[in-house]
């Protein structure tokens, strides 16, 4: 996959391609840090900021959409390079994806900012954030790296998102039963928290990606696909 | 066509057609030619390396390998076209169902009415359209007239060159456009029914539209003969094929489903080769 092309163009377009979905990946990453942060903190101006950034992100997807299209079209790609566009193309409807689902958690900032600041200071909440945003940056280093190893890793890991999510529900919603007066705030928590569960899940599929890309290995939903892949 | 799309709605259809499924084996799997171990050399020069392959029966096989890599070579093998060139020496085994066609006893002209071969130069004889079929028939021997005519009508039909010519049966081949010469020629090849066709460059001499005419073809004739094909091409090879050879400087690098090679290559000289990383 090291040796060029005879046509350095089609080196490029290749380029040119994966670096908008690095950036597309970037941007997202700093969605979910804000987003996260906003609702922690209860900045209506950060949730703010995350909301309207949504528009580029949406354009990288149309864009790299639009420029694999066309490589395909002229240059008929084959092997690692037909899965690299492939992967690329799936990958940007995920970090699309992310980027609405840190929208939704800004939304619940937003809800939120105007109470008064919590005594438990959102601690679930910052836990659930934290391996979100450890799992998407993982994902995106090894799609950049093309590293099958992180990328199985990952995708092993994405379990812990999902028990923090059942917990904050169950947590939650003892409060709820409590005290109904802390309803709002725990409706909110619970949904923002369900968006960074569903990132989790967009996260683990960037990773499976890296192993079709790097393999040729389709190891989505199957344990032992997985297995035959490390 | 114009009705259906205004008058009612297209059935909607919940099943994947035929055209975008693998190619299943169409005969029984078994191979129709086995190649063990064969080197060839021109002189001194060794231009097949410890090649080893089954081709299988009633399926396309393509080889695939930049100029010189030894696959049309390898091709000629099979119908012993590389006995015409001299000081050709050849070691390890054909077999053409299971009979090792290097024998001493095998009859060459016998050998190659059973694998039949097209070039990549329409090569029609300075004939009429129906002698050029009727040839490779005649010398079978004598054959009734009517008999001829229906086997010269299957021929070109099995071509899909039937209802372009039959009204100038008569008229030399030599007025036919390049991709109906070509399409004349398989017609000679299959006309007296070999089992096997070899096609070396079959379209590189057409235009887009013959090529894909010729393709169709050999899609259609799959289900009677097993074919091999030489290309350039590899989106044609990629196209028309079920199994694909990328053989580099004499050696078979990788053999296997059309489908395996171009996804997803196992090995890095064909991956680079398909990539165009070829340097």
């Amino acid at each position: 996959m090291n040796t060029p092309h005879i046509s350095e163009q089609f080196d490029a377009e290749l380029d040119a391609v994966r670096g908008l979905l690095m950036e597309m990946g970037g941007l997202v990453e700093q969605q979910l840090h804000d987003a996260a942060q906003a609702l922690i903190s209860q900045d209506d101006e950060l949730a703010g900021k995350v909301r309207s950034s949504d528009a580029r992100v949406n354009q990288l997807e149309i864009d790299i959409d639009e420029q694999c299209i066309h490589i395909i079209a002229r240059r008929q790609p084959a092997a690692s390079d037909l899965r690299t566009l492939i992967t690329v193309m799936k990958a940007s409807t995920d970090l699309e994806r992310i980027g609405d689902e840190a929208g939704r958690v800004a939304k619940m900032a937003q809800a939120v900012s105007g109470m008064e600041y919590p005594a438990d200071q959102y601690n679930d909440f910052r836990h659930i954030a934290s391996l979100t945003e450890e799992i998407l940056t993982r994902s995106l280093d090894a799609f950049a790296r093309l590293d099958v190893d992180g990328a199985l890793q990952v995708i092993e890991s994405d379990e812990a998102i999902d028990q923090a999510y059942n917990a904050i529900v169950r947590e939650r919603g003892t409060t709820m039963r409590k005290d109904a007066s802390g309803i709002d705030r725990a409706m909110n928590v619970i949904w923002a928290a369900r968006a960074l569960e569903r990132i989790g899940d967009h996260a683990k599929n960037l990773s499976e990606y890296v192993v079709f890309l790097v393999k040729g290995k389709d190891v989505r939903h199957s344990e032992k696909r997985r297995a035959s892949a490390s | 066509m114009t009705e259906t799309n205004s008058a009612s709605r297209p059935e909607r259809r919940f099943t994947t057609t035929p055209a975008f499924r693998s190619p299943e084996p169409a005969g029984d799997g078994s191979p129709s030619i086995e190649v063990d171990r064969l080197c060839l050399f021109y002189g001194e020069a060794q231009a097949l390396r410890d090649v080893s392959l089954s081709i299988p029966r009633q399926q396309v096989t393509a080889f695939i390998g930049p100029s010189g890599c030894g696959k049309s070579t390898l091709l000629r093998c099979f119908n012993r076209m590389n006995d015409l060139i001299d000081h050709v020496r050849v070691t390890g085994t054909i077999s053409l169902e299971g009979q090792n066609i290097n024998a001493k006893e095998v009859d060459v002209a016998q050998l190659r009415r059973r694998v039949g071969m097209v070039f990549q130069r329409p090569n029609p004889f300075p004939k009429t359209i129906y002698e050029n079929v009727a040839y490779g028939l005649r010398l079978e021997g004598k054959m009734p007239r009517s008999e001829m005519d229906e086997r010269v009508e299957w021929a070109l039909k099995s071509a899909a060159l039937w209802d372009e010519v039959k009204d100038r049966l008569k008229e030399s081949a030599l007025g036919l456009s390049g991709g109906q010469q070509q399409r004349l020629v398989i017609a000679r090849a299959v006309a007296i029914q070999p089992s096997v066709l070899l096609l070396d460059e079959p379209a590189s001499a057409l235009d887009p539209i013959s090529t894909l005419k010729i393709e169709e073809l050999i899609h259609q004739l799959k289900s009677d003969y097993t074919i091999v094909i030489v290309t350039h091409n590899m989106q044609q090879a990629a196209r028309v094929s079920d199994y694909t050879a990328f053989l580099y400087l004499g050696e078979l690098i990788e053999f296997d489903r059309t489908d395996d090679v171009f996804t997803n290559p196992k090995q890095k000289k064909t991956e680079d080769y398909i990539t165009g990383r070829y340097g």
